[in-house]
């Protein structure tokens, strides 16, 4: 079976320090203003004064299976990887077009001012590969919110603890864009509703829905049309239309 | 009668070739890089193939983008070299006579495809109007190529300069090229289908095939095929006995050859 890496979070030991922000922007060189991370704040009702408490929610790119990004991108430079299940970028095929970054309903994806290319979460793919560490904002979590792993693993404790906790589970997503994310949070997690539609750039949708067809219609009548007069050509015999065409 | 009419001098013919095999290279790479199999005419197994032989997507794109810069600067080195010779093929294809055309535009292609003897028993008339330098078949392939190519190229640019100097809320204008990129060659190549069988493969053509290498044509293939242009040579061959245009010299050719046919 492939691997699907994947994390597990328990949102309710978030304690907003923002270690994970830090490391991650430092061990993946992020250029100013710009994050691979994030923490979302459930929000407080100012009606209601009985709590005051705030629910931390630590997120990044959610590695899904059914990414609307890559189907944003016209040349694959961004694609789900089926060796380890992540959602990568090919930097050397990204134009920095950022069609994939409206397309992304968590607003994963940013365009790197640098590079001029887009960038986002890859696990720590780098560090993950070459060295076996784990993401950084994962082993630098002090209460240890987020669990790292290949799910399709069962030796994993990854899978051990999706396993076990697979009826308080919680994939957040658009209900207009079901993006199936590799990202669980434990139920009680705040806020849920964040996420937006993704969002396709029109040109690029236009290619999509009827563009492609439109063209290859096109093509196919212009590429029969030579045919027919290709078979023409063959099936009539040159000296009759010689004649033909002196006795014009 | 072995008498042949300069058409093509070698600097066009070398440019006729050259965008050949330039669009040739383009389209393949081109189709190569639109990996998202979804938004590719050929489907996935295009893309695999040109990723497997380039050596990766990478590698794709840069000769793409290679191509594509040398492809646009030969077109502007040869527009500065050769600005009239280059407004004088404008004006010659952009020049549409509307009555005579619509007839001979709506009657060609019923002659290439049912033929000449079906169009009698319809009771059509199979005689062609007369036809210049180019017959107005030849206008509505290269009035598109020329205006697409344009767009081809400046779309182009906008996308190889995405990564290297646009900013991110330049990036709409990417998105858009994008697009009208891939529109644009989808026209184009569906226009060149018929373009290389009129050229290449139509046997009534097959003398204007070779004078694209050789850049002659037989003077009775023109005198058919493109009389008001042999009228226009005649007339300035009497107009113009001995002073040096262009088109006389041309006529000037056409007796040199003869005379050297005869030797």
């Amino acid at each position: 079976m492939k691997s699907q890496y994947a994390m597990i979070i328990d949102s309710s030991k978030c304690i907003d320090c923002k270690a994970c922000l830090a490391a991650c922007k430092q061990v993946n060189d992020l250029p100013e203003d710009h994050w691979r991370n994030w923490i979302k704040y459930s929000e407080q009702d100012p009606q209601s004064a009985e709590t005051h408490l705030v629910h931390f929610q630590p997120g990044g790119c959610m590695q899904c299976n059914t990414p609307t990004c890559v189907e944003a991108c016209p040349t694959r430079a961004t694609y789900k990887d089926e060796r380890d299940g992540t959602v990568k970028i090919d930097y050397g095929l990204c134009i920095g077009c950022g069609s994939c970054i409206p397309a992304c309903p968590y607003g994963a994806r940013y365009r790197n001012p640098i590079t001029r290319k887009v960038d986002k979460c890859d696990f720590c793919d780098f560090w993950r590969n070459n060295f076996g560490l784990e993401p950084a904002c994962v082993s630098t979590c002090p209460t240890k919110a987020r669990i790292f792993g290949d799910i399709h693993d069962p030796k994993t404790r990854a899978y051990q603890v999706l396993r076990e906790n697979s009826d308080r589970v919680v994939r957040l997503s658009n209900p207009q864009t079901e993006t199936k994310p590799n990202m669980f949070y434990l139920k009680n997690t705040a806020p849920k509703d964040w996420p937006k539609p993704a969002r396709t750039p029109d040109p690029i949708k236009a290619m999509l829905c009827c563009l492609t067809p439109g063209l290859q219609g096109i093509l196919g009548a212009s590429i029969l049309g030579a045919l027919v007069m290709w078979g023409k050509q063959i099936f009539t015999r040159s000296e009759e239309e010689q004649d033909d065409r002196e006795s014009e | 009668m072995n008498n042949k009419i300069l058409r093509h001098n070698t600097s066009d013919i070398i440019l006729h070739w050259f965008n050949a095999l330039c669009w040739f290279l383009l389209l393949i790479t081109g189709l190569g890089v639109l990996g998202n199999h979804q938004i590719n005419p050929l489907g996935k197994w295009f893309p695999a193939m040109m990723e497997s032989l380039c050596g990766g997507a990478e590698c794709l794109l840069t000769v793409h983008e290679i191509i594509g810069l040398v492809w646009i600067s030969a077109f502007l080195l040869y527009l500065l070299l050769n600005f009239r010779a280059s407004m004088n093929f404008l004006r010659e294809i952009f020049t549409i006579h509307p009555r005579r055309d619509l007839v001979w535009l709506l009657k060609k292609p019923l002659q290439l495809t049912i033929g000449n003897k079906a169009m009698r028993r319809l009771g059509l008339n199979t005689e062609l109007p007369p036809q210049g330098f180019y017959n107005v078949g030849q206008k509505a392939f290269a009035q598109p190529a020329v205006i697409l190519g344009l767009i081809i190229a400046v779309t182009g640019i906008i996308m190889f300069l995405s990564d290297k100097v646009l900013a991110e809320e330049q990036t709409v204008l990417v998105i858009w090229s994008i697009g009208i990129h891939y529109v644009a060659v989808g026209l184009v190549t569906a226009g060149l289908a018929i373009h290389i069988f009129m050229a290449a493969i139509n046997i009534e053509e097959r003398p204007a095939f070779y004078s694209m290498f050789s850049g002659y044509v037989p003077v009775e293939h023109v005198k058919y095929h493109n009389p008001l242009w042999y009228e226009e040579i005649i007339q300035e061959e009497q107009s113009l006995p001995d002073s040096g245009t262009s088109r006389t010299q041309e006529a000037t050719g056409v007796q040199e050859q003869s005379t050297a046919d005869k030797i």
